[in-house]
């Protein structure tokens, strides 16, 4: 049985949740037997030394099954391929490797309306599409968080969508959700890494019946090996991930700067991370002039510590100097990787009580719940936290471990109908 | 003229004897005259002098003769005439001005609004009046448009000589569009409810080379002439019209501009952009590139003809929201474009099209904006089948069964129901935007002249626009007064009996009813029958500046032509027109359904 993977980025190229995901899925569906993944990573023409001349698509680094797919001259308006050899390039490697399954883990780069050429290709196989975020129903990046005020969005309306973005008319949004739903309509299954992502989608008017839940899996990056320290306070907290505005940095600064006016200045914040050029002009703005200011301060009396990027293999490290971890997410938080591995290493998660946290999250038992978007109520989270004796240590019992890869391949087995392939069917469940 | 001609023997029963000495010099050459004609007998002074006014009447007929200008030129007779002593001052040319030779004021005597080869000497006279050309824009061998004003409010202009090096041209006063210029009306100080600025286009077909600079002439009544001098813009035909148009639809005016812009065109800028426009429409689809992508149904029920302008992304979109649908492989797809800038972009549209969505599309590439009736007419020429669909780009289906219940209804329904018939269309909120349409007329008062003058304007509007969706009354299968051009489902034979769409209509515009229109006057009534599409109107094509002009000129040319029958017969919401009758089988009850209904509705079909 083959299984294509069509995933936006490597994630060793770009990271990002999407991405890293989907890796972990191709890699663990190769242990597999009778299962034969391969991967297509679309990638723009940033890496311009990768796009090989006259090709569209290549392999990637030596590695056998992974290809990367050269996106050239992409519509970010309508999400399609406009680049008529690269959709002939598509249509062939489709007939080339002739795969089962194609199970899409984004449009972005690739084309929604390749989905629907995939059908037309290969009309027997089985199109699976993972939601990674909102992007087929809000054209805000698919973060469903509206842009004048960073409220969040219930629904999407062609006015309602006009309202975020004025320079458009309403029109366009009738049509864009027509657009979508056509080429979505090519997909025989579609999976969500959250529970709240279905109802979301199903209001949308996608048959409800073909969506299914499948979490998102990683390996235990602790290796059982989380280091618990004893010391006297637990009052280090620790923020990992992009700094881009909806990951909500800005807003756990904003809540420093409320305890500390307050004067409360007994915690340090490590912000493990990066992209912060991806930010908006005003939240970079914002975040570097607070850093800039924080590193005026005597060492001693800091209380937040910027560490840069980090990879996976640095994790136990910077996990080892918190004792919390902040999730202050301000859009619908659809899974966070970063809860998977904060539970890893037995942290317990102040998150914003929005989305995937929301979901993942019992407040008070494992973690704690913060008003989503607000400062002040983080702030007192924070506070709690460092003051309220006890809680860590409670909450830091009621972590469960983290979903593994196995239990997310486990899970879209099934998504695959990997039983009408008996041999594969036997094996690899 | 008959009235000059009385006071002139009026006094000539008084003056005789006086006159008649200073004619003697002539009489010879009158009396040879004469007894050439066969009269042996000698003229009396009576019939010599009568002979001797009607040559002048000849020489300068009173329709030329600027009457103010003698005035001013000679006082005396001014006085003469307050004084009652002479009927008029052509009376009185005619009776002494002439012998006396007596100055009499000058004007341009060549044939005007045409082009002409360049005299040998061009008239230059002293600048007389505030005045300037501000764009003189030359298409050689299609048109000009010259913009200015000048202070002619006590001597009117009479017309305009350009004068090359090559050729010279005369525009007659009349033709041109006299416009408020408030820029003239603070540079002379002046307070009165006076149009300084004057637009002028005319349409030629040979001539208007360019070689330096002009001398314009502005000639106004009482012999003034104002000259300047000019370098003319070149520019290609299109944006000669597109300037003009622009021009049009933004210019001032005392009063209603739409009123007065109707009266304008009337008096020959409305004509010349006319001409203008045909020849190019002519040019432009005189050649076409066409191509077929994707493979073509051999025999196609239908043809769908979509009219691309500004935005290449409907060819996609439509090919998406259309592909796959019950029936929608029995219909061929033809896009035809006026915008040749997206030649390129919507030829690999359509390849991926085919590629992606299996769709077989024939574009038609024109070499530039021909019109939506034009393009039309050229794509429908190159259609494979006896059923043409004009389809708007901003049109997609509502009713995923649309185009398998159109053949239906096409297939089982009586001829002269399905000749010609459109359907009920809905915007993206749900509501309903067309149900047909009718016609009123608008009565505008124009206040150039000094006094009220009705104007009379058609206006075309949709029945049940903004309804909502299951409103009965504009949805049930009937017989319309028109129905839009967005979606027209034509038997090919009739449509080009009828000629197709007007292509005198610039750019877009009322083609739709000058044919619903045709059909009626010929016989048969447009229908609309209940398959239901969206229509995002107006969100299909670019629309800019000229495009509101041309739609003004639309409006005149729609109004010249059928203002008549309108008002006999196909005026207002209820128009009382035989054709237009209901069949007694086909009326259906205007009660909205209910619910229960409604649920029934959907799985229904049209009822021709």
């Amino acid at each position: 049985m083959k299984i294509l993977l069509i995933s936006l980025y490597h994630p060793e190229l770009v990271r990002g949740g999407a991405q890293q995901v989907c890796y972990e899925l191709f890699r663990s569906l190769k242990r597999r037997p009778g299962i034969e993944p391969v991967l297509l990573a679309a990638i723009d023409p940033s890496f311009k030394a990768l796009y090989k001349s006259g090709a569209r698509i290549t392999g990637f680094d030596g590695r056998p099954d992974e290809y990367l797919f050269l996106s050239r001259d992409y519509d970010y308006t309508w999400h399609k391929a406009s680049c008529h050899a690269l959709i002939e390039s598509y249509a062939e490697f489709l007939q080339l490797v002739r795969p089962d399954v194609v199970h899409f883990h984004h449009f972005l780069l690739l084309g929604v309306d390749l989905i629907t050429l995939t059908r037309r290709i290969l009309p027997g196989a089985r199109i699976v599409f993972t939601f990674h975020e909102f992007m087929a129903i809000c054209d805000a990046h698919g973060h469903m968080l509206r842009p004048y005020d960073n409220s969040l969005c219930s629904h999407a309306s062609p006015v309602r969508c006009y309202q975020c973005f004025p320079e458009r008319q309403p029109e366009y949004f009738f049509l864009r959700e027509q657009w979508f739903k056509r080429h979505l309509s090519a997909v025989d299954s579609f999976t969500v890494p959250s529970r709240f992502m279905i109802d979301r989608y199903a209001s949308w008017e996608l048959e409800k019946s073909k969506i299914h839940h499948v979490t998102n899996g990683q390996p235990d990056y602790s290796r059982g090996q989380a280091t618990i320290e004893r010391p006297h306070k637990r009052n280090r907290f620790g923020f990992f991930g992009q700094l881009v505005d909806n990951k909500g940095v800005w807003l756990l600064l904003r809540a420093v700067q409320l305890l500390r006016s307050d004067g409360f200045a007994d915690f340090t914040v490590q912000i493990n991370g990066d992209n912060l050029k991806f930010a908006s002009d005003e939240r970079r703005t914002e975040i570097e002039a607070f850093l800039a200011k924080e590193s005026c301060i005597p060492v001693g009396e800091r209380i937040v510590y910027f560490n840069g990027s980090y990879s996976v293999d640095q994790l136990a490290t910077r996990m080892a100097s918190v004792d919390w971890c902040i999730v202050p997410s301000i859009w619908w938080e659809i899974f966070g990787l970063v809860i998977s591995e904060a539970w890893m290493f037995k942290r317990p998660i102040i998150a914003s009580n929005a989305g995937g946290p929301a979901e993942r999250i019992s407040h008070e038992k494992d973690g704690l719940l913060f008003q989503v978007g607000d400062a002040t109520s983080l702030a007192h989270a924070i506070r709690r936290a460092c003051t309220e004796k006890g809680l860590w240590d409670r909450l830091h019992k009621g972590i469960k471990s983290p979903p593994t890869v196995d239990s997310m391949v486990n899970g879209y087995l099934p998504v695959y109908d990997v039983r009408r392939w008996p041999t594969a069917g036997a094996q690899a469940v | 003229m008959a009235q000059a001609r009385r006071g002139v023997l009026a006094a000539r029963a008084r003056k005789l004897k006086s006159i008649v000495v200073a004619k003697r010099a002539n009489a010879a050459a009158i009396h040879s005259a004469a007894n050439a004609s066969g009269n042996g007998d000698l003229p009396t002074e009576e019939m010599i002098f009568q002979r001797e006014i009607e040559r002048i009447e000849a020489l300068v007929p009173q329709a030329l003769f600027d009457e103010a200008a003698y005035l001013r030129l000679n006082p005396d007779v001014q006085r003469a005439l307050e004084l009652r002593q002479i009927e008029s001052g052509y009376a009185h040319y005619l009776q002494h001005g002439h012998a006396e030779g007596r100055p009499v004021p000058s004007a341009p005597t060549e044939s005007r609004n045409v082009m002409l080869p360049s005299s040998p000497r061009a008239d230059v006279a002293p600048l007389r009046s505030s005045g300037a050309v501000d764009a003189l824009v030359i298409t050689p061998n299609a048109g000009l448009m010259i913009v200015g004003w000048i202070d002619d409010s006590a001597h009117p202009l009479n017309c305009i000589r350009i004068i090359s090096a090559e050729w010279r041209l005369v525009l007659d006063g009349s033709q041109l569009m006299r416009v408020r210029r408030t820029d003239a009306e603070k540079a002379l100080g002046s307070r009165t409810r006076h149009p300084f600025g004057f637009f002028g286009i005319l349409h030629f077909e040979r001539g208007g080379a360019i070689s330096g600079s002009v001398t314009i002439e502005l000639w106004q009544h009482g012999g003034l002439s104002t000259t300047l001098q000019c370098t003319p813009t070149p520019a290609e035909d299109v944006e000669l019209r597109s300037t003009a148009l622009a021009y049009l639809a933004g210019a001032e005016f005392f009063g209603n501009p739409a009123v007065e812009c109707m009266g304008s065109l009337s008096q020959g800028v409305g004509t010349q952009l006319l001409a203008l426009n045909q020849a190019m429409t002519r040019r432009i689809v005189a050649n076409p590139y066409i191509e077929q992508f994707g493979r073509p149904r051999a025999n196609p029920k239908a043809t769908i003809v979509v009219c691309l302008y500004g935005k290449a992304e409907f060819l996609f979109l439509q090919n998406c929201l259309f592909a796959g649908l019950p029936g929608i492989d029995e219909y061929e797809f033809i896009y035809v474009c006026n915008s040749p800038e997206l030649a390129e972009t919507l030829m690999q549209e359509a390849r991926s099209a085919s590629l992606v969505y299996g769709m077989a599309n024939k574009l038609v590439i024109l070499s530039g904006n021909a019109g939506f009736g034009a393009a039309n007419n050229a794509a429908c020429r190159v259609a494979n089948s006896n059923r043409v669909l004009i389809v708007n780009p901003d049109v997609f289906p509502k009713d995923p069964s649309w185009a398998a219940r159109h053949l239906e209804v096409v297939e089982s329904g009586p001829t002269d129901r399905t000749q010609i018939f459109g359907v009920p269309l809905y915007y993206d909120d749900g509501s309903l935007m067309h149900g047909g349409m009718h016609f009123e007329v608008d009565v505008g008062l124009s206040l150039s002249g000094g006094q009220p003058i009705p104007t009379r304007m058609c206006r075309v509007e949709h029945y049940g626009k903004g309804a909502p969706p299951e409103t009965v009354r504009y949805t049930r299968s009937r017989p319309v007064p028109a129905i839009t051009g967005a979606f027209m489902s034509l038997d090919r034979t009739w449509f080009e009996e009828l000629g197709g769409f007007t292509e005198e209509f610039i750019f877009g515009h009322y083609e739709d009813a000058d044919l619903c229109l045709k059909s009626i006057e010929k016989g048969v009534a447009p229908w609309l029958h209940d398959i239901r599409l969206w229509h995002l109107e107006g969100k299909g094509s670019t629309r800019q500046l000229p495009h509101e002009g041309g739609s003004l000129v639309n409006r005149w040319l729609f109004s010249q032509r059928w203002i008549s029958a309108i008002e006999n017969g196909l005026l207002g919401p209820e128009p009382t027109h035989p054709l237009l009758r209901l069949p007694p089988e086909a009326g259906i009850s205007d009660k909205e359904p209910n619910r229960s209904s409604r649920r029934r509705r959907a799985a229904t079909t049209a009822t021709p």
